[in-house]
């Protein structure tokens, strides 16, 4: 328990401040702890927190995907423009929108390998590209009335009081645990996100992973997208906008390290049940908006400052003839 | 040559999602019914953040009649209801945004009326950024999940909030939307309008005059973007009125569109300064109105050229004061607040009924009925009343 509790110094971190961000929302306000309140905890951002679990692979890969909020908004669009056409049944109109979804991120992905651009480039074209997509489908119009299966899917409890997305995030977290820690497709993804090089020559079809990871990228961002318009039954060009840096701040808050390589889904669930039960709390005792925007802004500061201190002062300690040593 | 080979694929990647967007949009723009038209022309005023203040759109000529009709055929034999103090009630009163000053002008009228009616004093909920549109969405979830009486929302949101405000609703809550409402009215209880449609194009020509006296002169019109609804609507009665004999020696020489982007409404204005003959800009936009006031101001050429249009009296008081801006009008903020707590408070204490016909007494504001809202296929609406106009006697008041 010692030894774990050594090698996870961020996991231990996180779950002391979700406790006391737990103890401060039970003594601030009675009405946290209600059944209610949790559904809504999680199911206000269930389809930011969708896109984050793949979000961590994307980043511990060594890349990132900055368009998955402009791909939510472009593969509902898509299905909202499907739908007002009217020619499709409507269930085709949502598979072809998640295909969208994936297919943006294939197409991001192939540009990052075979042109080796930088994904930082590539996937802010995308954010740009596939928003505007979003809009000239839907230009200034507002698309719903979408069948009441729909609606009903985004909106009612499907399992006990967990709505259809809540369910899809407690089965998808499970599943990138699995393959993140315990499957060979985890080491290849961490050893990649320490060195693309190193991996290479180990053999690793370093391409291969990242396309993969890409094209899950898109592809839940497309259902993220696809579920948001169902909790909120109806689609608009900016929908989900902006949402790319609740995810980022989420994935990095978990411990996963922005360099690549490093990172837990352990950390990651740990800081997706923090971020949300700061949020639920400001909101429930009604904090100025821009005071939330500052704490959320502060987390991802720290998360990504206080490692990086923590790492140079180890260093420091533990190296001090190599750091002083003459050229 | 490696440089251009790399920026290839980028651009080739936006040039596809532009094609892909292109053929697709070809095709819902075929096909979008009249109805869906409808409700997207009044999701463009929801969407708008500049003004806080650009809200109806969608509404006809027809208006006037229809109201009329429907106010008419229900009308409660018992007379109007005046909203009193009666249980204290917490409420929920939430803006697009908090930095925008119209949604703090908003909540002190809502305070007001809770004072008035021995309540909680509210407290302006809502994102700091107008762009975040969604986020109104949470603020009336985590509402219900509060047990407050009654929520009271300028809706940012569209269509999107329906669900939420239905969900509300449900628990017994009513939601009174203000400023802009929910489209498709699912879930919202009463829609309080700032203002008619018409009724900004009249205030606009009333202004002209006044400003222009008897001798009348040249004008230029500084609007948002050319496809702003709302202005556009604006801009025509207002062009209506110019053409009647009333308004005759008022010439329209010019109409510029600033995009409601402070630089580019400034450039406008400038470029009008040139006119050696310009009398008055009217901007029936807050961004613009005050854009043009500074440029004016900045040239020194207040004594010729007079500013006017719908403004912010907080944004433009100083210009007022200088006799650059002598007169502006907006519906006024606070009694918009004012008036949907009362309607709120009425609601949520079983005073009056949320159907058409329900008259009552807000206050110091007096008599209002429920009618059926022209300017969408469904929901109720309270219209607060005359644009009120400010100049430098009521302008600190």
């Amino acid at each position: 328990m010692r030894e774990w509790a050594r090698n996870h110094r961020w996991e231990v971190l996180l779950v002391g401040l979700l406790i006391a961000t737990t103890a401060i929302n039970i003594a601030i306000t009675p009405v946290y702890l209600g059944v209610g309140n949790f559904i809504n905890l999680f199911g206000l951002s269930v389809e930011k927190i969708i896109v984050a679990v793949v979000m961590a692979f994307v980043i511990i890969n060594g890349e990132i995907d900055l368009s998955v909020a402009s791909v939510m908004g472009f593969s509902a669009a898509v299905m909202a423009a499907l739908y007002v056409g009217g020619d499709v049944p409507f269930v085709v109109c949502v598979a072809i929108a998640i295909a969208a979804g994936a297919t943006a991120g294939l197409l991001q992905g192939l540009v990052v390998i075979r042109f080796g651009l930088p994904s930082l480039v590539v996937t802010l074209a995308g954010l740009i590209g596939f928003r505007g997509a979003a809009r000239v489908l839907l230009e200034d119009t507002a698309v719903g009335d979408f069948p009441e299966w729909f609606d009903r899917l985004g909106q009612q409890p499907l399992l006990g009081p967990l709505p259809l997305a809540m369910v899809i995030f407690i089965v998808e977290l499970t599943i990138a645990w699995i393959i993140l820690e315990r499957g060979s497709f985890g080491r290849k993804v961490y050893a990649i996100g320490n060195s693309a090089e190193v991996a290479r020559f180990a053999g690793i079809g370093v391409t291969g992973v990242k396309l993969k990871i890409f094209v899950t990228s898109g592809l839940v961002a497309g259902l993220a997208g696809v579920l948001f318009a169902a909790r909120v039954g109806s689609v608009r060009g900016d929908l989900a906008q902006f949402f790319e840096l609740d995810i980022i701040t989420i994935v990095l808050l978990g411990g996963v390290s922005i360099f690549g390589g490093s990172g837990s889904m352990l950390g990651v669930a740990l800081a997706i049940f923090t971020v949300l039960n700061i949020r639920n709390g400001m909101g429930l005792t009604n904090v100025d908006g821009l005071i939330q925007t500052g704490v959320i802004g502060l987390l991802l500061i720290g998360s990504v400052l206080i490692p990086n201190l923590v790492q140079k002062a180890r260093q420091r300690r533990s190296t001090p003839a190599i750091a002083h040593a003459p050229p | 040559m490696t440089a251009i080979k790399r920026r290839i694929p980028a651009v080739a990647l936006v040039a596809l999602a532009m094609v892909v967007a292109a053929c697709g949009g070809g095709g819902a723009d075929t096909t979008v019914g009249a109805d869906t038209t409808t409700a997207a022309a009044v999701t463009t005023a929801a969407a708008d953040t500049t003004a806080g203040a650009d809200t109806t759109v969608a509404a006809d000529t027809t208006v006037a009649a229809e109201t009329t009709v429907a106010a008419e055929t229900t009308v409660a034999a018992e007379g109007p209801v005046t909203i009193s103090a009666a249980d204290s009630i917490t409420g929920a009163f939430v803006g697009k945004c908090t930095t925008n000053p119209v949604f703090p002008q908003a909540n002190d009228g809502a305070v007001e009326a809770a004072g008035e009616l021995g309540s909680e004093p509210t407290e302006l909920l809502g994102p700091a950024d107008c762009a975040d549109t969604t986020a109104g969405i949470d603020i009336v979830t985590n509402a219900v999940t509060q047990q407050v009486d009654v929520i009271m929302v300028s809706n940012n949101a569209g269509d999107q909030l329906g669900p939420a405000a239905a969900a509300a609703q449900e628990a017994g809550i009513p939601v009174v939307t203000w400023d802009s409402p929910i489209p498709s009215a699912e879930g919202e209880s009463v829609y309080i309008a700032p203002a008619d449609l018409s009724g900004a194009g009249q205030v606009m020509a009333e202004m002209a005059r006044s400003i222009l006296g008897e001798e009348g002169g040249q004008m230029a019109i500084l609007s948002a973007t050319p496809e702003a609804a709302n202005q556009n609507i604006w801009i025509a009665s207002l062009e209506e009125l110019l053409a009647t004999p009333e308004y005759e020696n008022i010439e329209l020489v010019d109409t510029v569109y600033g995009n409601d982007v402070p630089q580019d409404s400034q450039d406008r204005a400038e470029e009008l300064l040139e006119n050696p003959d310009l009398d008055l800009i009217m901007a029936p936009t807050t961004v613009g109105i005050v854009a043009a006031a500074q440029v004016v101001t900045q040239a020194d050429e207040c004594d010729r050229v007079k500013v006017s249009g719908l403004g912010v009296s907080t944004e433009m008081r100083d210009y007022t004061l200088s006799g650059c801006a002598p007169e502006f009008a907006l519906w006024s903020f606070p009694d918009l607040g004012y008036l949907s707590y009362y309607v709120g408070y009425g609601l949520a204490t079983g005073q009056i009924e949320a159907e058409a016909g329900q008259q009552f007494v807000a206050g110091r504001l007096g008599e209002y009925t429920i009618e059926e809202d022209p300017g969408r296929d469904a929901g109720l609406r309270v219209l607060l009343g005359p644009i009120k106009k400010f100049n430098a006697d009521n302008i600190d008041s």
